[in-house]
């Protein structure tokens, strides 16, 4: 009987480590024993796999589980526990604790520029800075020296001179310090009163131009974290993956109803969100007005505009109807420079 | 070829990509998951390495470890979890074994200098010779191309079919078989005494 040589020889290393099809299975021994070459292949093969399941007969422990409990408390601790705060402020929780994630993969490699003339280290002092309005509003301490700002000083104007004395301090320190300054802040925010009770984070306060209650300062502060968080991992090779979806709902809800504060008086455009559930749409624009289009947008894309991160001609988007005004929604959410 | 690459990705990397999402936003649950999945594995490559349960159980903690303090190290794009998190517990299992082995070394080192006995040394028995080639081969197969090494450790470790390796790889069945071909001869090259060169027979 001849049997299949060549099928024969391409299947010996998958029969020595057991990795056959069931169908193959009657084909390797009848060919092996009428075959010298190929039963010494099989045998050199066979002693291989032997030797890499270690010598005598070592346990076979698949699917066997062991201690999990041991192992995975060992494992929890090699990362600081997520704070365990309010449902608003769960976003920037999360946000602060993919941005611990990434800074771990950043050893030597700070230099690298990301958006604007940031490098990753000035990234990170701007965080430090753009959460710092958050934290004194609600009596934590400043953790860089303060500005000597004119009190009638435009919000926008105090904002750039800050921002800009906090990096040019930060960029004088260890890109360490300046995230061991930016994490303890962001963890002094998230252990406020305001933080862990969403009674006490209802009343509107304005920060940076935005009046807002403090619950929506939360999610404003897990955006901007998130969108600088993707903008050095686009910088480093390291694809940021979006908020987790209950996260990320909450952060297009909040950048509509910005969105819906500049376009009052614009001819309507129903907004919704692709692959978001029915309820995730709404009418930008006009309320006298029947609506004039339809755009369909990327909930993390959405996101990305309103965060400068598209051009308004840029983003995918699905469009029907007035094609005037649904460039007005773009143009508006990204001339927004929110960030 | 590429279309079939492109469609198997699509079914496979969002399970991983999603519980990667989780594990980066600090989600302690993603973990437990990735533990139940993944745990048996892990231990059972890291047994295979160094025939110590005690041993596995500490390699199972630091891959458990890694992946929670460093989930960027995983990227979706250039393979499974399952192989990634085998292939760094059987890097770590070999580290393991080779740090114990200089340790044994290091202790006999000592002994023979208290006791200076020349020639007294008893002949290696086939446990510590196969411990050996054992720690040779898994030192080889952790400096196999990845492409090689990924094969090896679903259709070994994992205990899948080369269909079913293939199909996780998102790389045709012959592929697959040729990888694995490739690999367990150099495994076995390996082996084989540079000073005493066996005539590789059918080869």
């Amino acid at each position: 009987m001849a049997t299949d040589h060549d099928g024969v020889r391409e299947l010996l290393a998958a029969w020595a480590v057991g990795a056959l099809l069931p169908g193959d299975e009657k084909a390797v021994p009848l060919h092996l024993a009428e075959c010298e070459s190929c039963a010494a292949e099989a045998e050199r093969l066979r002693e291989t796999v032997r030797l890499l399941g270690g010598p005598a007969s070592g346990p076979r422990l698949n699917g066997a589980g062991g201690a999990a409990g041991g192992v995975l408390a060992a494992a929890l601790r090699a990362r600081p526990r997520v704070a365990r705060v309010a449902p608003h402020a769960a976003p920037y929780a999360a946000a602060v604790a993919g941005l611990q994630a990434l800074v771990r993969e950043m050893e030597g490699r700070w230099a690298t520029p990301v958006v604007h003339d940031w490098n990753a280290h000035a990234t990170v002092a701007h965080l430090l800075a753009a959460d710092e309005p958050l934290a004194l509003r609600l009596g934590l301490d400043a953790r860089v020296p303060a500005s000597p700002v004119p009190g009638d000083t435009p919000w926008e104007d105090a904002w750039n001179a800050r921002t800009a004395d906090v990096i040019a301090h930060e960029l004088t320190r260890a890109p360490e310090d300046t995230v061991a300054a930016w994490a303890a802040q962001a963890a002094e925010l998230l252990a406020t009163p305001e933080a862990l009770d969403s009674v006490r984070a209802a009343h509107a306060t304005t920060l940076m131009g935005l009046r807002l209650p403090v619950a929506d300062h939360f999610l404003v502060r897990a955006f901007e974290t998130w969108i600088h968080t993707d903008d050095l991992g686009r910088a480093l090779g390291l694809p940021v993956p979006p908020p987790p979806e209950e996260h990320l709902g909450l952060l297009v809800r909040l950048a509509v109803r910005v969105l819906q504060l500049a376009l009052s008086s614009a001819p309507p455009v129903l907004l919704a969100m692709a692959g978001a559930e029915p309820d995730a749409q709404w009418v930008l624009g006009s309320e006298d007005e029947p609506v004039q289009a339809e755009l369909v947008l990327d909930p993390v894309d959405f996101c990305l505009l309103l965060g400068g991160r598209y051009e308004p001609d840029a983003v995918p988007r699905g469009a029907t109807g007035d094609e005037g005004a649904v460039q007005r929604v773009l143009q508006t959410a990204a001339a927004m420079s929110w960030l | 070829m590429p279309v079939e690459q492109a469609a198997d990705k699509t079914v496979r990397v969002p399970a991983d990509a999603e519980l990667h999402r989780r594990l980066v936003y600090g989600d302690e649950s993603a973990l437990n998951e990735a533990y139940a999945a993944y745990g048996g594995l892990v231990r059972a490559v890291a047994v295979r390495v160094t025939s110590s349960p005690a041993a596995a159980e500490d390699v199972a903690q630091e891959v458990f470890a890694q992946l929670w303090s460093r989930p960027y190290a995983f990227d979706a794009r250039r393979g499974s979890l399952r192989t990634w998190l085998s292939m760094i517990a059987h890097r770590r299992a070999v580290d393991w074994v080779r740090s114990e082995a200089r340790h044994r070394k290091d202790a006999r080192a000592d002994d023979s200098a208290l006791h200076a006995i020349p020639d007294a040394a008893p002949r290696p028995d086939e446990a510590v010779v196969d411990r050996e080639r054992s720690l040779l081969l898994h030192s080889a197969l952790a400096e196999l191309p990845r492409t090689q090494r990924e094969v090896v450790h679903l259709a070994y470790f994992a205990g899948r079919t080369y269909r079913q390796a293939a199909v996780e790889l998102g790389i045709p069945e012959g592929t697959a078989k040729t990888r694995l071909r490739s690999a367990l001869r150099k495994l076995a090259e390996s082996l084989a005494d540079p000073s005493d060169p066996a005539p590789a027979r059918g080869a």
